[in-house]
């Protein structure tokens, strides 16, 4: 629970794209399992790890990033010298033109080297899990390391981006390989890594001194071979989001009653920004069955194996299966949508069909008439 | 800085006693209402969103559930730099200490709070009612005639005229006449329980309220009796639109179902005039296959596997496989068991109703439970108990925790609820 660090969450990945839905929103704001974004996962496990200082770094979409966070009070990030740190990239910076995930990062090394904290933990937050870095945390001071990476070994996986880590029998990693030929046992990265501060700070320096524009571990590995990495296996459900089809699969593995209760169930709450909806109101001739739905949703009509965000209407005769409907939809009478992802603020009129297929569902972007 | 136009006192210290085990462990204005609400958050919203940012709960009776829901205000916006939300409980003085004797004694004793901030006028509420309303207009109409004081009032049908506090007013909406609860009403404009004050009249009218042996210290009943009688400006301010007083375990259940019908004039969808709360953090809710709902309400965090019809569910409740819900409220994470059947019932926090169990199955039965609290075969469990396996209860019955019931059958244990 008293944790010595801080956390460092990049919201952006540039090797990922979601196509329309990632157009306008960093990857980490992308609306997730009803009345969440991506972000909210990592940012409650650190939270419910005891992390009170988290940086969050962006990079060019960051404006419904900064709306959904705020203050950073609905994580209990609004705190005196603590709390919520945004960081856009240092406009000024002459790093910014080559645009990798250092570019991000220099803006980051200020808020590094005036912490006090000891250790960092560093996240993506494309991976979906519910948990605290407790263990993951003990252990790498414990054993040792220079270096921990979180990994599971949920595959085969077939994202080009996939970091896959090679261990010895201690779980020290020998070598780090990105989208090899995937197989079975193999032990994904989950991009996250704890390491101390100081080490962070050493590392990034060095490779901006070298015009480097990535923070790549197999790069940092090659070259400091000295560094000591240990590879932790988390045991839980971790969701992955590299693509949309993955981002629909993902949603429709939130339905599954275990998958539901080891993200939202396990006595750490998954916390997000409060929109204080009315209570969704399932009126007469409704019909709704394994769907998750969120609040100040009317809904008059079918909804199967959905998920609905906050403050979607649905309107009678129609029929919605297998959908993603996003936050202020509005869904008009006789409508019949399947495999369809709608993102926010949409409007279906009256009778639209659209049927797409569960491997390639069918994108609707923001504030669409449709 | 400039007197402010107004600040707000609301009473939220009543212990609500006709809510039987509904208020055994917190004030009325802390009771779950609506699906995702309490009581008190429709006042506060309203509060809110009529711009008035300097808000006194006055508490007294079971206070902590309300202290701690309250908080600094927050969920309201009422955490500002100048002013906010203020729990205002009985305190030790100098001299002597007192609890809370009477509405307006309420206020007597918190007039050196509300001097801090010098208002012009004050707002005086009530916590336990469910309307939306724009106090600003209100104040605006006050100011406007030059008022000493404004009450807000609303036409009740005639034959429910004995249970309100009546006004009559003149072509001009002035207060010629007041009669608490009259046997013989003259007028159906009936008391909303609203005031706003001019402060400086209102300070004046309390001293001599203090002062007064016989008075009961209350609003109705002596200090605007009192002030209509010295002649003051008294203005009565129409409202129309749904306002309900939840006092009883019948109209509690009635302004449920109210919400059920979306009225118009309660909506709840209105963004521009948002009820706040203060949220759970819980993921949206899921509805399984096989499950039924119709016209119902739910919130974050339930988990419904039966047949739910005309009822209302707060957040984590869960209702399994095979239970039938019907025009009934479940309280926050209520679980409705296989095979259970509920009708008609307020079931409190947390409680339990096991397998086969059957709430309010009949408006006739005999069951030690049987109160006169509840009617229309209204049926109310307190929080945190556990209905035993295959238990019945018959209507208009109060099943709470009670020691002088021996060999209980309905009961199985209580467990402690937050």
């Amino acid at each position: 629970m008293f944790i010595d660090a801080m956390g460092l969450i990049l919201a952006e990945n540039r090797k990922l794209s979601l196509g329309e839905l990632t157009q306008k929103r960093a990857l980490a704001a992308l609306p997730f399992a009803g009345r969440y974004r991506l972000i909210d996962f990592m940012l409650s496990n650190l939270v419910n790890s005891g992390i009170s200082s988290v940086g969050v770094v962006t990079f060019n979409k960051y404006r419904s990033l900064m709306d959904h966070l705020g203050s950073g009070k609905a994580w209990d990030l609004s705190r005196k010298d603590k709390g919520l740190f945004i960081l856009p990239p240092n406009v000024l910076s002459d790093s910014l033109s080559s645009g990798g995930d250092i570019g991000d990062m220099t803006a980051v090394l200020d808020l590094l080297r005036t912490s006090h904290w000891t250790h960092v933990i560093l996240s993506g937050a494309n991976n979906v899990f519910t948990t605290t870095f407790d263990d993951f945390y003990k252990k790498h001071v414990e054993a040792g390391a220079d270096i921990s990476i979180l990994f599971n070994q949920d595959g085969p996986e077939t994202a080009r981006t996939t970091t896959v880590l090679k261990t010895d029998k201690g779980n020290w990693v020998k070598e780090i390989l990105i989208g090899p030929e995937s197989r079975a046992g193999a032990k994904y990265s989950l991009g996250v890594i704890v390491l101390r501060r100081q080490l962070l700070i050493e590392l990034l320096s060095d490779s901006i001194a070298r015009g480097e524009n990535e923070f790549s571990m197999d790069q940092i590995m090659r070259r400091h071979t000295h560094l000591r990495i240990l590879a932790y296996p988390f045991e839980g459900v971790c969701l992955k989001i590299h693509s949309v089809e993955s981002y629909f699969s993902a949603t429709m593995k939130v339905l599954d009653k275990s998958v539901r209760k080891s993200l939202f169930w396990s006595d750490l709450p998954v916390y997000t920004k409060v929109k204080d909806e009315a209570p969704s109101h399932y009126c007469c001739g409704c019909d709704v069955s394994n769907s998750m739905i969120s609040d100040g949703c009317r809904v008059y009509g079918h909804v199967e194996d959905s998920m609905i965000f906050r403050a979607v209407t649905i309107g009678a005769k129609t029929s919605v299966k297998s959908c993603i409907i996003m936050q202020d939809s509005y869904i008009s009478e006789g409508c019949e949508l399947e495999n369809v992802i709608l993102d926010k603020n949409c409007f279906l009129r009256p009778g639209v069909k659209l049927v797409g297929q569960a491997a390639y569902p069918v994108v609707i972007g923001k504030g669409a008439v449709v | 800085m400039a007197r402010r136009d107004v600040i707000a006192m609301i009473l939220a210290g009543g212990q609500g006693s006709r809510l039987g085990a509904l208020t055994k462990h917190l004030a009325k204005p802390a009771v779950p209402f609506g699906g995702r609400y309490r009581i008190i958050d429709f006042t506060l919203s309203n509060c809110s969103n009529s711009g008035i940012g300097t808000v006194g709960v006055l508490t007294q009776y079971q206070p902590l559930v309300l202290n701690t829901y309250i908080g600094n205000g927050q969920p309201w916006d009422l955490d500002r730099n100048d002013g906010g939300a203020f729990i205002l409980p009985p305190y030790q003085k100098s001299s002597r200490s007192d609890w809370y004797k009477g509405t307006a004694n309420a206020i007597h004793q918190n007039a050196e709070f509300i001097d801090s901030y010098e208002p012009k006028n004050l707002l005086v509420l009530s916590g336990d009612h469910i309307y939306k309303m724009d106090y600003a207009k209100m104040l605006r109409a006050h100011m406007d005639k030059n008022a000493d004081a404004t009450i807000a009032v609303i036409e009740v049908p005639w034959e429910e005229t004995s249970r309100f506090g009546i006004m009559e007013a003149d072509a001009d909406g002035r207060i010629v006449e007041f009669a608490e609860k009259p046997a013989k009403a003259k007028s159906n404009l009936a008391s909303m329980g609203i005031y706003i004050f001019s402060w400086d009249v209102l300070k004046a009218a309390l001293v001599a309220d203090e002062a007064d042996e016989k008075s009961t210290n209350d609003f109705g009943k002596d200090v605007i009796p009192r002030l209509l009688s010295e002649g003051a400006n008294l203005q009565s301010y129409r409202f129309s639109g749904y306002w309900k007083d939840v006092g009883t375990v019948e109209s509690l259940w009635q302004a449920n179902m109210d919400i059920l019908d979306c009225p118009d004039d309660l909506n709840l969808y209105d963004r521009s005039w948002r009820i706040y709360s203060r949220n759970p953090v819980k993921p949206a809710h899921y509805i399984a296959k096989g499950a039924t709902l119709q016209n119902s309400c739910l919130t974050d965090g339930c988990i419904v596997e039966g047949d739910v019809d005309h009822s209302v569910l707060f957040h984590s409740v869960v209702v399994e496989a095979g239970a039938i819900v019907k025009d009934s409220v479940l309280m926050p994470g209520v679980v409705i068991e296989a095979g259970a059947y509920v009708k008609k019932a307020i079931i409190g926090s947390n409680a339990v109703i096991s397998r086969g169990a059957r709430i309010g199955y009949s408006s006739v039965g005999s069951s030690p439970y049987l109160s006169r609290i509840c009617s229309d075969d209204i049926t109310v469990v307190e929080r945190g108990v556990r209905i035993r396996e295959g238990a019945e209860v018959p209507g208009n019955c109060m099943v709470e925790y009670r020691d002088d019931i021996v060999g209980d059958n309905v009961i199985e244990r209580r467990t402690q609820v937050r």
